[in-house]
């Protein structure tokens, strides 16, 4: 067994988790919340330990009593059919978030039933994931059949009661990438939802988001999506996801979502709508041919790639992303070529772009079951 | 050395008939151009390298040792708030908009004309 690591603090939980999973490093994470007036992991991270515990086999977590100390020393990913109980303090895409790095490097391919809230202003919703994240795992060689994101049934926040079905198949090697040029935006689509409230709700952010977008692209579709009775959950609310999809197959994403039921003031669904286009404008000024909220992802997929050398053209590297490879350094001994490109002075394509670089670990699936 | 080779050029310049005299201007100081423009260059786009995997100074945990003792027996505990809340900040990848954005201004919108179709190509992909 190789040596452990050990880290302060609750902050990049998943990450740690994560990549101690991948390496097959233990870790210790010290002080967790040690001079709050609630001291320990709280009940989502719990849940989350839980749901790692659920994919693997043979994981040992211990776990001092007043829940500031956690050691975890990972077992084998293995998979197969899974049911979790996401704790409604987080939404389903914090917990997706870690399943989607770890799900190609199973024994068994992935199929997960995740229950709890699907949309809140805090993680990346599975409508987001669904539309940015499953076109990065394919150009991976993620693919085929076995690969689908769904929302079963919607649950905004805080009282969740949504139903997320996410299914992946595994891989043995991870294909290298050349994604250097994102390509110009053909389309954007987006996803207009409530649940609990009028249907118009929906329409009216569709008409204010495209009033903005307009100026920009003609080709823009909004879905509108009202699930109701047992699929809608058991709090109300709406929001939008809005994607723009380029020539060259990069799919920016942007997201905006009711505030959650008793947490504040509530927002105008024209407002959600205007906003939520701007932020997609602001995701399409940081461009990149990855999205944002996948950075992390595609890093993790260029470093446990085949020995082969992968580049991937990104936006403003996001706080979250420096601190994600960092950690790689720890856990793999890998660092990137970071180079910043500017645009010229003529060019209109928003901000500065960095370019990763890296040569893969040539990590192979070593638990992948044959058949 | 340097030095010898410019005055040089500048001889050789001189020599030549007189329009070209100007004409290789351009060469006088080319090094120090170089070195000028090679910095300038390193001041605008930072190290992101270094900025990323540079050494991480900000792990002092051992913020322990200042801690004051009261009649030997109670510490005095005052969290840091930065330090801190770091440490024990919301694990979430959520990237927040540059606030500086402004998406009301027209000029905002036309930094990104070019990123769709309907923008204007390079000449190369016509």
């Amino acid at each position: 067994m190789s040596l452990g690591l050990t880290y302060d603090g609750c902050n990049f939980f998943r990450q740690r988790l994560v990549l101690s999973t991948l390496s097959g490093k233990r870790v210790k994470i010290r002080n967790i919340r040690s001079k709050d007036d609630n001291p320990g992991l709280r009940d989502f991270e719990a849940s989350f330990i839980r749901l790692l515990d659920k994919v693997t086999n043979g994981t040992r977590i211990e776990i001092n009593q007043t829940g500031t100390v956690l050691f975890y020393q990972p077992g084998l990913l293995y998979g197969g059919v899974v049911e979790h109980e996401c704790n409604t303090q987080r939404s389903v895409g914090y917990y997706l978030e870690a399943l989607l790095m770890l799900a190609p490097f199973m024994k068994n391919p992935l199929k997960a039933v995740l229950k709890g809230v699907t949309n809140d202003p805090t993680d990346p919703s599975v409508d987001k994931l669904k539309y940015t994240s499953i076109p990065v795992m394919k150009k991976f060689g993620i693919d085929g059949e076995g690969l689908e994101l769904k929302v079963v049934r919607r649950g905004m926040a805080p009282g969740g009661g949504g139903e997320v079905l996410f299914t992946c198949p595994v891989r043995k090697t991870l294909r290298p990438v050349q994604l250097s040029e994102p390509g110009k935006i053909k389309r954007i689509r987006g996803i207009a939802y409530s649940v609990r409230v009028s249907p118009q709700m929906a329409n009216r952010i569709v008409d204010s988001a495209r009033s903005i977008l307009n100026k920009f692209i003609p080709d823009i579709y909004i879905y509108t999506d009202h699930m109701k009775g047992d699929k809608s959950g058991k709090s109300p609310g709406f929001g939008l996801t809005l994607v723009a999809e380029t020539l060259n197959g990069t799919f920016l994403s942007a997201e905006q979502v009711s505030t959650p039921q008793g947490q504040g003031d509530p927002v105008l669904p024209e407002d959600l709508g205007r906003n939520c286009a701007k932020l997609l404008l602001e995701e399409i000024y940081r461009g990149g041919c990855i999205d944002s909220a996948n950075q992390s992802l595609a890093l993790v997929y260029m470093t446990l790639g085949q020995q082969d050398v992968s580049k991937a053209l990104l936006g403003h590297l996001s706080p979250y992303t420096i601190e994600f490879l960092r950690h790689m350094r720890d856990f793999f001994q890998m660092m990137f070529k970071i180079e910043t490109q500017k645009p010229s002075e003529d060019e209109r394509k928003g901000g500065d772009k960095v370019l990763m670089t890296c040569v893969g670990a040539g990590y192979t699936n070593i638990s992948k079951s044959i058949k | 050395t340097s030095k010898m080779e410019e005055e040089d050029e500048e001889m050789e310049g001189g020599e030549l008939c007189y329009e070209s005299a100007g004409a290789l201007r351009w060469k006088e100081g080319l090094q120090q151009k170089a070195s000028e423009a090679f910095l300038r260059q390193q001041r605008a786009a930072p190290n992101l390298r270094k900025l990323v995997y540079g050494t991480v100074a900000e792990d002092d945990g051992n913020g322990e040792e200042d801690e004051e003792e009261l009649g030997g027996l109670f510490r005095v505990s005052r969290p840091e708030k930065g330090k801190k809340h770091r440490a024990d900040g919301v694990d979430c990848s959520r990237f927040d908009p540059d606030a500086a954005h402004n998406w009301d201004l027209e000029e905002m919108l036309d930094s990104i004309r070019d990123c769709f179709v309907t923008g204007k190509w390079e000449d190369d992909q016509d």
